[in-house]
């Protein structure tokens, strides 16, 4: 992965031992537009603001919440063409097992693979870490699962998470209402209004994204 | 403890700023509109049209070679405002893009595809440090099998989006005000009223009415889905027609 001409990382050890470009990622990150997801006993939902820098913008050709294979979705924050690349690479690394063991890849060997990705780029010569934290949501025979990944390569399984703007107020939100045995139209319910907690102007159908994934395993965008 | 401006390299370079930016994709952005000319995307209910200025610095240039309009294939059009050079570059890997699909697929590259894979190329001369970003906004347009009329821009940072009309270059935001007053009800235009809604936009915000050797226009029509430039004309007689209107 090293270009050429650099053979040399840009990400380095500062002296206190930090990795300071993983952390101004993770600024980028907490600038981006707010997205959630929970974990519902029966599924799990994904959601997301989609403010369209002016009126003028097609919203059908926007889609932040994209599926990785038809029953693993994922959503971002933080920047967007950055994202594109992690979709496109993940979906691969999705067909590539599929290929090799004629089974849909488990939900957390895709995270696995995706952060090693995300991990390579804060360690290669001549790139910069990715300036997104995707939320995974799946659902596979270990039943439904939420993993959260930040631009560092760490990932950790969520009951609920936030990430963005509103990340702070947003994750109070989810902790006073969330429940273990919450069912799934609960937890869109809630995704709801949690995006609605922080947003700022009118909320409606055209300016939130939903992605549900039920029993049924299959990965869903709501029409709204 | 953080280190403050990450050794100063993170303007030089596409690394992080410790405000999470990259400060060579905003410069990209700024050279866009040091280029000093403004371009203008409209869609139509059954037509896209683009303008942009012509600027002709030198009265010994071949005015012929002085363009940002360029077709990619027969049926896709592409605005580039900015850099020159890099608008060039751009162009020239679209084009072989667009054909290598052609004769991977066996069907024409649609509009979207085209700006996706523009914008991801985009993407990567932002996170990788051995290429700079392209000092090139690229407005594409085509008419979609599917979709019917598509106009897309495509940025330094790597984002695209499909637009009902949009701007780049030095006035983008008055003229970006301007159409969405314009827009704001959602009109379904007609070919004349696409063209003239794209060329009395550029007037209003350039704030000077034009010959029609002073601008480039592009048009794609749903019944004969080819990339055109228009001849100066055509584009005088849309001018004619706006100063009547007016």
């Amino acid at each position: 992965m090293g270009d050429s001409q650099y053979s040399f990382s840009l990400t380095t050890f500062s002296p206190s031992g930090k990795l300071v470009q993983i952390e101004h990622a993770l600024t980028a990150v907490g600038s981006g537009q707010t997205s959630l997801g929970i974990k519902a006993a029966n599924g799990v939902v994904i959601a997301t603001e989609k403010k369209l820098p002016s009126i003028l913008v097609d919203e059908t050709s926007v889609q932040k919440i994209q599926c990785l294979t038809p029953n693993i979705g994922v959503v971002y924050s933080g920047m967007g063409p950055d994202f594109r690349v992690l979709v496109r690479k993940s979906r691969k690394q999705a067909e590539q097992y599929h290929r090799l063991y004629k089974e849909p890849i488990p939900v957390t060997q895709l995270v696995r693979e995706t952060a090693a990705v995300m991990q390579e780029f804060t360690q290669s010569g001549g790139v910069r870490p990715f300036g997104v934290s995707l939320l995974v949501a799946g659902y596979d025979d270990n039943g439904p699962q939420l993993y959260q990944l930040d631009p560092s390569g760490s990932y950790f399984s969520w009951k609920a998470s936030a990430m963005g703007k509103n990340v702070s107020n947003a994750k109070t939100f989810l902790e006073k209402r969330y429940t273990d045995d919450m069912e799934l139209d609960d937890a869109v319910h809630t995704a709801i209004l949690t995006l609605k907690e922080g947003f700022e102007g009118q909320i409606s159908g055209k300016n939130i994204e939903i992605g549900i994934i039920g029993t049924d395993k299959k990965f869903w965008q709501a029409p709204l | 403890m953080s280190r403050g401006s990450g050794g100063g390299y993170d303007r030089h370079i596409t690394i992080f700023s410790p405000e999470g930016r990259l400060f060579q994709v905003e410069y990209a952005f700024k050279a866009v509109k040091a280029a000093g000319i403004t371009s203008i995307g409209v869609r139509g209910k059954y037509s896209v049209c683009v303008v942009t200025q012509k600027k002709v610095p030198d009265k010994l240039l071949d005015q012929t070679s002085v363009t940002h309009l360029f077709p990619i294939t027969k049926f896709l059009g592409l605005l580039a405002t900015g850099m020159t050079a890099d608008a060039r570059t751009l162009v020239q890997q679209a084009r072989n893009e667009a054909a290598e699909f052609r004769f991977r697929y066996g069907y024409e590259m649609p509009v979207d595809v085209l700006s996706k894979w523009i914008a991801d190329k985009s993407q990567v001369y932002t996170q990788h440090a051995y290429m700079r970003p392209l000092g090139v906004v690229a407005m594409v347009l085509g008419i979609d099998e599917e979709k019917g009329p598509q106009l897309y821009k495509c940025d330094p940072a790597g984002h695209f989006y499909g637009h009902k009309a949009t701007s780049a270059g030095s006035k983008e935001q008055e003229a970006i005000n301007f159409l969405e007053k314009k827009m704001k009800n959602d009109p379904a235009f007609t070919y004349e009223e696409t063209v003239q809604t794209a060329i009395s936009a550029l007037q209003s915000v350039l704030q000077e009415d034009f010959k029609a050797t002073e601008i480039e226009v592009g048009v794609v029509k749903a019944d004969n889905p080819v990339f055109r430039v228009m001849s100066t004309e055509e584009i005088d007689e849309h001018l004619t027609a706006i100063s009547e209107r007016d």
